[in-house]
């Protein structure tokens, strides 16, 4: 349980360096970005990043049609100058739930996304990789394998402590089959696809399950280490769109598939709020963090799901308010890390609330960052180089531009003198 | 301490600038008949409707269950030409193109229509209903007195029937 000097402290911390933050205010990077020739991080759109084991912050952006990654060995004060990834315009997807992915392994860098294609919510899942540090990148390559104009979208990329490299996504290709054979079928499927040689060549693409919601990121998380653990919003029934978590394997099975959320949300939309998910310290569990408006559940909510009993544990409502979303996880040192997005009316606030035990009891929410402009959702980047051991917030706002602040130095900020 | 070092970066320049990259996007194609909403156009949508009861639909280009919804209400509304109701797409305005193919092919491209038109999109959502997530499609009906009810996903004939206190055609 969080102590009183604790509270005391966090709200002195949040008074006198929140403000710091919100002093932006008059200004705004959108209108820096106003001249269409300046490529850069703080102009694209929707970045995600990764840190290097040399501590070199990698970012991948859309602009223009295009996916651009670029480089900073200062922690995001400078950057280089932006690498085109796909040499030939496309119109790469760049939304809070659809955006480029990066990873980093040594020299090689690899980049994914969607591309979106003509006909309604169709489109492309994207490969592209440098194996020269990020001067160049290979051709973009197509990795759904079923030639259809279907909806192929919400792609996620993990890279395994083995060193595979899984892709996994949305795919509406059982749909179209059900639709041409006269059937029903609800919602769209869960497919992947994995490669051995970093990048260089894919499986075939195999079916997790059907019947997946059709518009949510999927979490990834390790599951020893070859095989993967993912999370995704799944009908239950003919339209209750709770959490699935599903173990798969690099040969293409799915050896274990199980409910992880029982938040009863009924409900034939499109949500547009993805799941975040990480592995616990006891290698079956895993931390989860969602967005519902069931029945059960309104708002984002905390679960650790276990492998042991296949059950949901310590299910906690983080943030019940409307405006609350987008949920993201991470870990260092045996403490957890969760942020989200809220809205109070005036200002967006990126918040945040800390775990020593597993999830079991949190903190006070913080306020990390805040904008009174359009933003991106908030994102955890890990750094975990020699030199340095740190979370940060990796966060666009159209105020601040590309924002990449660490997140323990100012929670222990909480416990300073 | 916050390192704070990319938020010093920023230049000073005004935000009048994205408001008039809206303006110029949203001049630049005017083939339909989208209306740019802002922070003040619902209570403008309501004062049009003072007194009067009407419905609300809000959809988007990136929402399959919205297209479902979309098609009932354009056959809904050839029948019932005279049911008050106000489309709100939460695409940026930029998207006004995608967006009129999708109402013309549902034969809705004649309705009052608006386009999110403000990129702080939770702001303009909250001034819709502070109690809606984001999901869609959503709707809203406003009796005569403006009592508001929701609904998330997909309109039924009979959730609209019992909105509107009568049977439809």
């Amino acid at each position: 349980m969080l102590n009183k000097r604790k509270t005391y402290v966090t709200q002195l911390f949040n008074a006198l360096f929140i403000g710091a933050l919100l002093l932006t205010g008059s200004a705004t990077q959108a209108a820096a970005c106003e001249d269409a020739s300046t490529v850069s991080v703080h102009c694209g759109n929707a970045p995600s990043a990764a840190v290097d084991d040399q501590g070199r912050l990698w970012v991948a952006f859309v602009q223009d049609k295009h996916v651009y990654v670029s480089h900073s060995d200062d922690y995001g004060s400078q950057y280089s100058t932006p690498v085109k990834v796909n040499p030939v315009a496309e119109d790469a997807e760049f939304n809070g739930e659809n955006r480029p992915k990066i990873l980093v392994d040594n020299n090689e860098v690899y980049v994914s996304w969607t591309k979106k294609t003509s006909p309604r919510f169709t489109g492309e899942i994207r490969f592209s990789r440098s194996v020269d540090g990020g001067a160049t990148f290979s051709e973009p390559r197509t990795i759904n394998d079923d030639g259809l104009f279907t909806g192929h979208r919400f792609e996620s990329l993990y890279q395994t402590e083995s060193g595979l490299l899984y892709m996994t996504w949305i795919d509406k290709r059982d749909l179209e089959a059900s639709i041409e054979a006269g059937d029903d079928y609800s919602g769209a499927a869960v497919y992947y696809a994995v490669s051995r040689d970093g990048g260089a060549t894919f499986s075939e693409n195999y079916r997790v399950a059907n019947h997946s919601c059709e518009c949510c990121r999927i979490a990834i998380a390790p599951r020893g280490p070859d095989n993967i653990a993912i999370m995704w919003r799944q009908i239950f029934g003919v339209t209750t769109r709770d959490h699935a978590i599903a173990v798969l394997t690099p040969e293409g099975e799915m050896t274990e598939m199980h409910r992880a959320s029982y938040d009863e949300w009924q409900i034939n939309a499109c949500p547009h709020h993805g799941p975040t998910m990480i592995q616990g310290d006891n290698s079956d569990d895993y931390h989860m963090a969602w967005f519902s408006n069931g029945d059960a559940h309104q708002g984002i909510y905390y679960g650790r799901f276990s492998f042991a009993d296949q059950q949901p544990h310590d299910v906690y409502q983080v943030d019940g308010g409307a405006g609350a979303g987008h949920p993201y996880l991470a870990s260092k040192d045996g403490t957890l890390f969760l942020v989200w997005k809220g809205f109070n009316g005036m200002q967006t606030d990126v918040q945040l609330i800390t775990s020593d035990d597993e999830g079991r009891n949190w903190s006070t929410p913080q306020v990390l960052a805040s904008t009174v402009e359009g933003s991106d959702h908030p994102l955890i980047v890990e750094s975990d180089s020699e030199s340095d051991n740190e979370l940060y917030l990796s966060w666009k706002t159209e105020e601040s531009g590309y924002v990449f602040t660490p997140i323990r130095k100012q929670v222990t900020g909480e416990f300073s003198d | 301490m916050i390192k704070s070092s990319v938020i010093k970066q920023i230049p000073n320049t005004l935000l009048s600038v994205i408001v008039s990259c809206w303006l110029v996007a949203s001049a630049s194609a005017q083939e339909d008949n989208f209306l740019p909403f802002t922070n003040d156009s619902f209570a403008k949508i309501k004062a049009d409707f003072a007194g009067q009861e009407f419905l609300v639909g809000l959809w988007s280009v990136d929402c399959p269950p919205c297209l479902v919804e979309l098609d009932m209400m354009g056959e809904l509304l050839k029948a019932n030409p005279d049911l008050p109701f106000v489309l709100i797409s939460t695409d940026p305005l930029e998207e006004r193109v995608e967006a009129s193919e999708f109402l013309e092919d549902f034969e809705l491209a004649g309705r009052e229509s608006w386009m999110f038109a403000d990129s702080f999109t939770e702001r303009l959502r909250y001034t819709i209903d502070p109690n809606w997530f984001g999901e869609l499609p959503r709707s809203y009906f406003f009796d005569a007195n403006h009592e508001m009810q929701s609904h998330s996903g997909i309109m039924t004939r009979e959730l609209l029937e019992s909105w509107f206190s009568r049977a439809l055609n």
